[in-house]
């Protein structure tokens, strides 16, 4: 039982992963949360001297849900993009002489 | 993101009035996209859209702009940069100049479409590829920029129930017949605007881009100006909205 339950908590935390890299928001929170979950029991049904590993896990899937919710908390935002500003202006410069054209025809 | 944006268009396009009474230069309609994943919606970019007043040496025009950009934190993962613009007739919305600049990814696409005379001189881009120039008959049909902004002059307090229009946009060199069906009225939170009564629209294409009976849903609020308070839409990789966090110059 104990075996099984470090695996089920190993499984969750690597899939809990991605989720965590990924801007998935709070979709991670399941994934680490099951990891945590089962990294718990297995640390209860580990006899004394034999906790290491399900410790181990805690940290882990502890630090996958700190970081899914702290970047959750961040709001979304748009960054500034020069490159597209400028491309922005240039086409509207385009744009104006395009139209000019037109009433010319 | 493409498909995105061509259904924003064909949610919004529809042949309305001939006087443009609801569209006003300066005004800017901020929407936060979200897409479907396994359940959640999850947000991925921003769409701006933006009415101004452009002036050459005989006319002055109404700029019409519709970009989306996806949210820093989808940057590194795909970057999106989609900038569609239609300069038009302040007046009858007509189009007299359509673009389209679309940057996904690794994927560019570049569309000019010159409207004169019931005729439209279209340039297309693509990457590495040599530009490409079509001309065709469009008649009555709109650009999907300004077919936007014509939907908003529609008088839905007007229509009944199941009531049905039709219209033509064009998109991608071709033109699409699309219907709008009136499906009453709903409250929905329009942002900065608070909750607003709207028009419930369902929009139908005869192209694969939309899915679903009544899957793809524009609500308009029911009031003069008909700002786009939140957009669902059904396509064949599945599903998102779009909600509008801002609404100014209205």
């Amino acid at each position: 039982m104990r075996k099984v339950l470090i695996v089920l908590a190993f499984i969750f935390a690597v899939i809990g992963i991605p989720f965590a890299i990924l801007p998935l928001g709070t979709l991670g929170v399941l994934p680490a949360g099951l990891s945590l979950l089962f990294g718990l029991l297995a640390f209860f049904k580990s006899p004394t001297g034999h906790k290491n590993v399900p410790i181990w896990l805690m940290v882990l899937a502890g630090l996958l849900l700190a970081v899914i919710v702290v970047k959750a908390m961040i709001p979304d935002e748009v960054v500034k993009d020069t490159e597209f500003e400028q491309k922005k202006i240039e086409s509207k410069q385009e744009d104006l002489k395009d139209l000019e054209e037109l009433e010319n025809l | 993101m493409r498909r995105l944006v061509f259904i924003l268009a064909l949610t919004f396009a529809i042949s309305g009035s001939a006087q443009n009474k609801a569209v006003k230069s300066g005004e800017k309609f901020v929407y936060a996209a979200s897409y479907n994943m396994s359940g959640l919606m999850t947000q991925l970019a921003q769409v701006t859209m933006e009415t101004e007043t452009v002036k050459t040496s005989k006319k002055t025009l109404l700029h019409l702009s519709c970009e989306a950009t996806t949210y820093s934190k989808w940057d590194s993962f795909f970057k999106i940069r989609d900038l569609y613009e239609a300069y038009v007739d302040p007046t009858t919305l007509k189009p007299s100049l359509y673009k389209r600049d679309i940057y996904e990814g690794k994927y560019t696409k570049k569309e000019k479409y010159i409207f004169k005379n019931g005729t439209v001189e279209s340039t297309m881009t693509k990457k590495n590829m040599a530009p490409t120039t079509k001309t065709f008959n469009v008649g009555t049909s709109q650009d999907a920029v300004s077919t936007i902004y014509l939907l908003r002059n529609v008088d839905f307090s007007k229509f009944k129930v199941g009531q049905i229009k039709t219209f033509t946009v064009i998109f991608d060199e071709k033109q699409t017949t699309v219907s709008a069906k009136y499906m009453g009225k709903e409250t929905i939170s329009a942002g900065n605007l608070g909750p607003k009564d709207c028009y419930k629209i369902s929009i139908g294409a005869s192209t694969k881009a939309l899915k679903g009976t009544d899957k793809n849903i524009i609500w308009l609020t029911a009031d003069n100006a008909k700002v786009p308070a939140k957009i669902s839409f059904s396509i064949p990789v599945g599903t998102g909205q779009l909600i509008l966090n801002n609404a100014s110059g209205i």
